[in-house]
């Protein structure tokens, strides 16, 4: 284990590394892909990319109602941490088939700006935002 | 329910409480400091601080305690945090020099922990560690240069508290009870060395002297192996108040 940050900012890096998130959507039913497209949606407070672009969100499993969405942030510290739990539930457990939704806030892997796209990697660059 | 064993679930809620002070010290000095830089970097530090307690809480109600008690609701001779951040005495030198030992200390026993289910979370902490740590340091040398009497008479009252938090020197691989569990992978003597190690080399070549150190404190004897401390000082009620958010629940953690 290292406390040194990771810096990374190739490219080839950043593709290999958001498959990640990729694959995990991959896998999803048809009806985890519509929460999956619902969770798209809700804009990052910080930044102007969705919480899925900005691959905050690791995997979304639905069971007779019950999702579970597991989800990390860029920064433990987040402020709008609270913010961004209730912009989820409330976005979620207003569906039809959505009886309850719970979040999981996982550590692993480490959230990293490698696992931005390179789609949105230009979108916040031309936000104004670098990496 | 629990599956750490109870001295590791002690060794853990001594890093909150203490992360939990530093969150409150470093906020309260967040607009004390000589320049802005060292104020925005003190208020991001407290935002960092309290993130990490509000996922260490999550550990430790895992592992049975409950959370209005790890949350604040509590007296204050039941906090665990390191002795040095029972208040600060003085200015912002001496605020520097009490809060730079206990967050590097806690940040040893972190990263001291030898557990898969925990290793990106303590990696994560790790990531805003290293920027504390390298600013203490580097604020450190600067304060010894114009401020070193005061610098060296508030180290040596608390590096040995840091040490405390760490742990007594007798605790050696054979006298551990937190290594013997395989809860961590470095002893508490072995992290006491790498911590003095570190400062003696820091402050080798400035006007500070640490000579003066008591580097073997505490005595084992009189260590409280709870509250990871040797005396019986606690935050004030006051602390404890504003720590809980009893009297603003907007701003209460989780």
């Amino acid at each position: 284990m290292s406390s040194a940050p990771s810096e990374s900012n190739d490219v080839s890096t950043a593709s290999l590394t958001s498959e990640f998130v990729a694959e995990r959507r991959t896998d999803a039913s048809p009806f985890e892909q519509q929460l999956w497209d619902v969770l798209d949606e809700i804009p990052d407070p910080h930044i102007p990319v969705s919480l899925v672009e900005m691959a905050m969100i690791y995997d979304v499993d639905e069971d007779d109602g019950h999702v579970t969405v597991e989800m990390s942030f860029p920064c433990m510290g987040c402020p709008a941490y609270d913010m961004i739990h209730n912009d989820v539930e409330s976005c979620l457990t207003v569906l039809d088939g959505v009886d309850e939704v719970d979040i999981e806030v996982v550590w692993d892997p480490v959230w990293s700006k490698d696992m931005l796209t390179p789609a949105v990697r230009n979108k916040m660059n031309e936000s104004g935002i670098s990496l | 329910m629990s599956d750490w064993p109870d001295p590791a679930v002690d060794y853990v809620q001594a890093i909150t409480d203490t992360k939990i002070l530093l969150g409150q010290r470093y906020a309260q000095w967040s607009l004390a400091g000589p320049s802005l830089e060292d104020d925005i970097g003190g208020a991001s530090a407290a935002q960092e601080e309290i993130g990490h307690v509000r996922q260490l809480v999550r550990e430790l109600e895992g592992q049975g305690r409950d959370a209005d008690w790890l949350n604040g609701d509590r007296d204050p001779e039941e906090f665990a945090n390191a002795s040095s951040l029972d208040r600060i005495d003085g200015e912002w030198p001496e605020y520097l020099a009490s809060i730079a030992p206990a967050d590097r200390a806690a940040w040893y026993m972190l990263d001291a922990i030898d557990r898969d289910d925990l290793d990106g979370l303590i990696t994560k902490i790790g990531e805003d560690e290293y920027f504390h740590l390298e600013y203490h340091d580097a604020r450190l040398e600067t304060l010894a240069a114009e401020y070193p009497e005061r610098i060296q008479a508030t180290l040596e009252e608390t590096l040995p508290q840091a040490l405390a938090l760490i742990g007594p020197a007798a605790h050696d691989e054979s006298a551990d009870p937190v290594y013997d569990t395989g809860f961590t992978d470095r002893s508490t003597a072995e992290l006491r060395e790498a911590f003095a190690d570190h400062y003696r080399e820091l402050f080798a070549d400035t006007d500070v002297s640490l000579e003066a150190v008591d580097w073997d404190a505490p005595p084992i004897e009189e260590w409280d192996e709870t509250r990871r401390r040797a005396d019986g000082g606690a935050v004030s009620e006051e602390d404890v108040t504003q720590i809980s958010g009893k009297q603003n629940e907007l701003f209460a953690m989780n």
